[in-house]
């Protein structure tokens, strides 16, 4: 009995516990810059895991998920940053937002169900469109966001950052919410509507016959993304303790996006995957960019090689290795005696 | 009133710029299912072909230094050559691949030629003083018309009826639609996909190009960023106009183009800095009335 | 009013494609409990009239009920979910998932419990004899289990009628005298109506005891399989046809 339920989980156990391991690490040994890039790797994981739950299950691709986080970002700021200065930098809140200040885990749930409640609205109209009519308007979806929040003055400070957030985001705390998160998208993938889900994704036609709403299983995948989105958004805030919208732009979609296929963007395991080996990446990239010395000489590589690079790689993955480096699987239970693939597979156990 | 048919011809030569970006993106996604990110790079590529690469912000001319012939023939042939490479080399090996992994593949490509290009060029904006002559204003009847738009407008219109010359009477344009409606058919009655295909990026290059020469003439300005509206707004219109339909990109373009002025010209001026987030919106408004687009092609549907 | 037009009844169905015509006029009857077969040589339009029996076509001029129930306007999500269900000429399973997961699907398109549903899927994986390859991808399955299990997943929404559309299409005779016998054995074990479009007609004599001939979107003849056989006409339309034609009927 335990075992089948260990056997359950295992998409999730056998993802969370290297992770905690590596957690450990960082904290117990690792110096501050290697816990906060520990950190920052986890709150990759909640962004792209929001991603994972719409694009994995769906197949439609969207470029517009950073807006959700934006959306989260900005609740959390206005509900629990800078109580002295927001009267005046940003006089447009409404009064229980400009002159109150909120304790952070109410500010924080509140955030998330807004960036959720904003992926219901915006999905409703997406959501109608054919998958590469829709991939288009998510872009449109995040330009819209990018233009209004930027433009906003009175109320998000333009292009200006918002300063003065409380960091309260630990390592520890980080992993806990990508754990939460993993939990998430993975009950929502072996839910009934995650079945069904998939199932559009592979094909849409037959999924109609067989009396599948397509619109409604999509829609129901992007709020959720969007409710995981907002979680990395409030992470993200109050880890680094300031926002500004361009953050929440193409750059962040292109990362994210780079990161779910790596490491295989039909499967949990893949999106997990697909953080962590570039993160890894780009920290060494980041490194060598800021300088290293090897042998005694000092050597630096570009400014901005780093793009260039996870842009190759990118390629280089779509092209040799097109399903992601779990080819789309999750982590099999590791101790069965003779067991196909498949029956792993999302679950079906 | 004559304030009102100025804002005309702005809006008539903005559309007709947007028109002939996303006629390049339909084009290629008419022949592959793929909607082109780095359309966008390749006119910024070219209109930095124009300078030399350094660190300045007013940096000296390369191909801008030529006369004119000369350097409207290297911008278009370093547009058209960088498309072509991004189909051998990127696009080529995902031919079959579907849409969703096609668009983000071109999504990466974008991204590379975007910071290739900032290796080479740095990211700070810089100016660069060109067709000057171009710039004065014209008038015409009282209305004060830049040269520059006329200029625009005149290359646009023409380059719009030899496409539609090129696609209607041409062997090649012939073969360029009957792939766009349906590939697989398309092949099996001998369409050589390899050379359609080239062929297809080489001209969405060549109009990366012209829309890269006729932008630099009007902003004297170059900018690592200046190719992201230009295709985001050819994306929308390739929506709205409905996606594989070539004159449903070029009028979605058109129309696109045409509110962007409108609404710069008659939203009250403290909303004009959201201009853009409108028309964004009136795209998702657009798409809610018509799912499928103005102009629906045949081969959006798929046969069961 | 209900047992006068019990069943699957297309009226007067005309659908244009362009310039093309693809159903001038087809009237089709299918009643509870039978198999009744629907033949006709390539391009004579029989995917096109299961399309606009299942809601993906819409008709030009006509109408389609069911027990009664007009479906016009209904697409195929609906159609499916009050009833009527097919399959498809290529069987367009769910590659990326597991066989078992195929069925289940359309069980819980049909309104079931995610445990009813896969209680469901498994007594159909027994009834077409693929239990062990419940937990294969579906993308992974010879021709002939895909073809089954398309069928089954059509009947996994507990349907009223299933249009099966060439379900016999590339088996071998051993394969289509097996798979003859599952469908005449549909009506009473899933208490459902079948319409069987095949170019087969060994498969399509064994199955069936009515036919319904198509010729150019135009219902030609309908009887019982001897008397499409006797039928000039139908002789005509088959032999005249390139491909399929004579060795077949
Ligand atoms: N979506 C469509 N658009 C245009 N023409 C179509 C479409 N669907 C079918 N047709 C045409 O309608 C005619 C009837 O096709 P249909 O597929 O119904 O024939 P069929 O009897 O099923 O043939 P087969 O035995 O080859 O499956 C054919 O000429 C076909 O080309
Ligand atoms: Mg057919």
């Amino acid at each position: 009995m335990v075992l089948r339920l260990l056997k359950q989980a295992w998409p999730v156990l056998g993802l969370l516990l290297p992770l905690a391991v590596i957690v450990l690490l960082a904290d117990q040994f690792g110096s501050i810059s290697v816990e906060r890039s520990v950190t920052e790797a986890l709150i990759k994981i909640v962004t792209v895991v929001g991603l994972y739950i719409f694009i994995g299950n769906s197949g439609v691709v969207s470029f517009g998920h950073v807006s959700f986080m934006a959306i989260a970002a900005y609740a959390t700021a206005w509900q629990t940053c800078c109580s002295a200065l927001k009267p005046i930098t940003m006089s447009g809140l409404p009064d229980f937002l400009r002159s109150h200040t909120y304790p952070v885990l109410p500010a924080g749930i509140s955030a998330a169900i807004l960036a959720s409640i904003a992926a219901f609205v915006f999905g409703l109209i997406l959501m109608r469109l054919s998958g590469i009519a829709a991939s288009i308007s998510t872009l449109a979806a995040l330009f819209i966001l990018n233009v209004v929040y930027s433009n906003w003055d009175k109320v998000t400070m333009g292009t200006a950052s918002i300063v003065g957030l409380p960091t309260y985001v630990t390592p520890w705390l980080a992993f806990a919410v990508a754990g939460l998160a993993m939990v998430i998208a993975y009950l929502f993938q072996i839910s009934s509507w995650g079945l069904a889900l998939r199932a559009t994704r592979e094909d849409e036609v037959a999924a109609r016959a067989s009396g599948i709403s397509v619109y409604w299983m999509r829609l129901a995948a992007f709020t959720l993304s969007g409710l995981v989105m907002g979680m990395a958004g409030v992470l993200h805030a109050h880890f680094l303790g300031t926002i500004s919208v361009d953050t929440f732009f193409l750059s962040l979609t292109f990362i994210t996006l780079t990161m779910l296929v790596v490491g295989g963007m039909r499967s949990l395991s893949g999106a997990v995957l697909g953080v962590v080996v570039i993160s890894f990446v780009t920290d060494i990239l980041r490194r060598m960019e800021s300088g290293v010395s090897v042998s005694g000489q000092e050597i630096a590589i570009p400014a901005g090689s780093q793009e260039v690079v996870l842009a190759v790689v990118m390629l280089l993955v779509l092209i040799f290795r097109r399903d992601g480096l779990t080819k789309g699987r999750e982590f099999a239970w590791p101790f069965a005696r003779r067991q196909s693939i498949s029956e792993t597979k999302h679950g079906d156990a | 009133m004559l304030n009102f048919i100025q804002v005309l011809f702005d809006a008539a030569a903005l559309g007709s710029l947007y028109a002939l970006v996303a006629l390049a993106i339909g084009l290629v996604f008419g022949i592959m299912r793929l909607i082109n990110f780095a359309q966008g790079d390749y006119l910024t590529i070219g209109a930095y072909a124009l300078v030399v690469p350094t660190a300045s912000v007013t940096p000296p001319l390369l191909f801008g230094a030529l006369p004119w012939p000369l350097m409207v023939a290297g911008v278009l042939a370093t547009c058209i050559i960088v498309a072509l490479l991004t189909e051998r080399i990127a696009f080529r090996p995902l031919r079959n691949a579907n849409p969703a992994t096609l668009l983000i593949s071109s999504f990466a490509v974008s991204y590379f030629l975007q910071h290739a290009l900032m290796l080479v060029h740095t990211g700070r904006p810089k100016s660069i003083a060109m067709g000057s002559s171009l710039a004065q204003a014209i008038d015409i009847f009282g209305v004060r018309i830049p040269g520059v738009q006329l200029v625009t407008m005149t290359v646009t219109v023409s380059l719009l009826i030899g496409f539609v010359i090129l696609l209607k009477k041409t062997a090649i344009g012939i073969q360029m639609r009957a792939a766009a409606e349906n590939f697989q058919m398309a092949r099996l009655l001998g369409v050589r996909a390899n050379k359609v295909i080239a062929f297809g990026f080489a001209l969405s290059g060549f109009l990366a190009g012209i829309v890269s020469l006729l932008l630099v003439a009007q902003t004297g300005t170059l900018d690592i960023k200046m190719g992201i509206m230009p295709v985001i707004f050819a994306f929308f219109a390739t929506v709205i106009g409905g996606m594989g339909s070539l004159a449903g990109a070029a009028l979605g373009g058109f129309l696109v183009g045409v509110t962007s002025v409108l609404l710069q010209a008659y939203l009250p001026p403290d909303l004009r800095a959201f201009r853009d987030a409108g028309v964004f919106a009136l795209v998702i408004l657009v798409l809610l009335v018509r799912p499928k687009g103005l102009i629906p092609s045949s081969a959006s549907r798929e046969r069961v | 009013m209900l047992a006068q037009d019990g069943g699957l009844h297309a009226r007067d169905v005309h659908v244009a494609f362009g310039g093309l015509k693809a159903l001038k006029g087809v009237d089709l009857k299918l009643r509870q409990g039978e198999v009744l077969g629907l033949i006709g040589p390539n391009g004579a339009g029989k995917t096109t009239m299961v399309n606009v029996l299942t809601g993906f076509q819409a008709a030009t001029t006509g109408d389609v009920t069911l027990d009664g129930r007009s479906l016009k306007g209904l697409g195929p999500r609906n159609v499916a979910r009050a009833g009527v269900a097919r399959s498809f000429q290529a069987a367009r399973l769910f590659r990326d998932l597991t066989v078992r997961q195929n069925l289940e699907v359309a069980a819980i398109g049909s309104g079931k419990k995610r445990k009813e549903a896969r209680a469901k899927a498994d007594a159909l994986l027994d009834w077409i004899g693929c239990a062990d390859k419940a937990a294969m991808l579906a993308g992974s399955l010879p021709y002939g289990d895909e073809r089954r299990v398309g069928i089954a997943r059509a009947l996994a929404l507990s349907p009223k009628f299933v249009l099966l559309d060439e379900p016999a299409s590339g088996m071998n005779d051993q394969e289509c005298d097996e798979l003859m016998l599952l469908i005449a054995g549909i009506p009473d074990k899933f208490a459902c109506g079948v319409l069987l479009i095949e170019h087969n007609m060994q498969v399509v004599m064994g199955a069936c005891r009515r036919v319904h001939v198509l010729d150019n979107g135009k219902s030609l003849a309908e009887g019982t399989p001897a008397e499409m056989r006797a039928n000039d006409e139908v002789r005509r339309a088959y032999l005249g046809s390139k491909n399929t034609g004579s060795q077949v009927i």
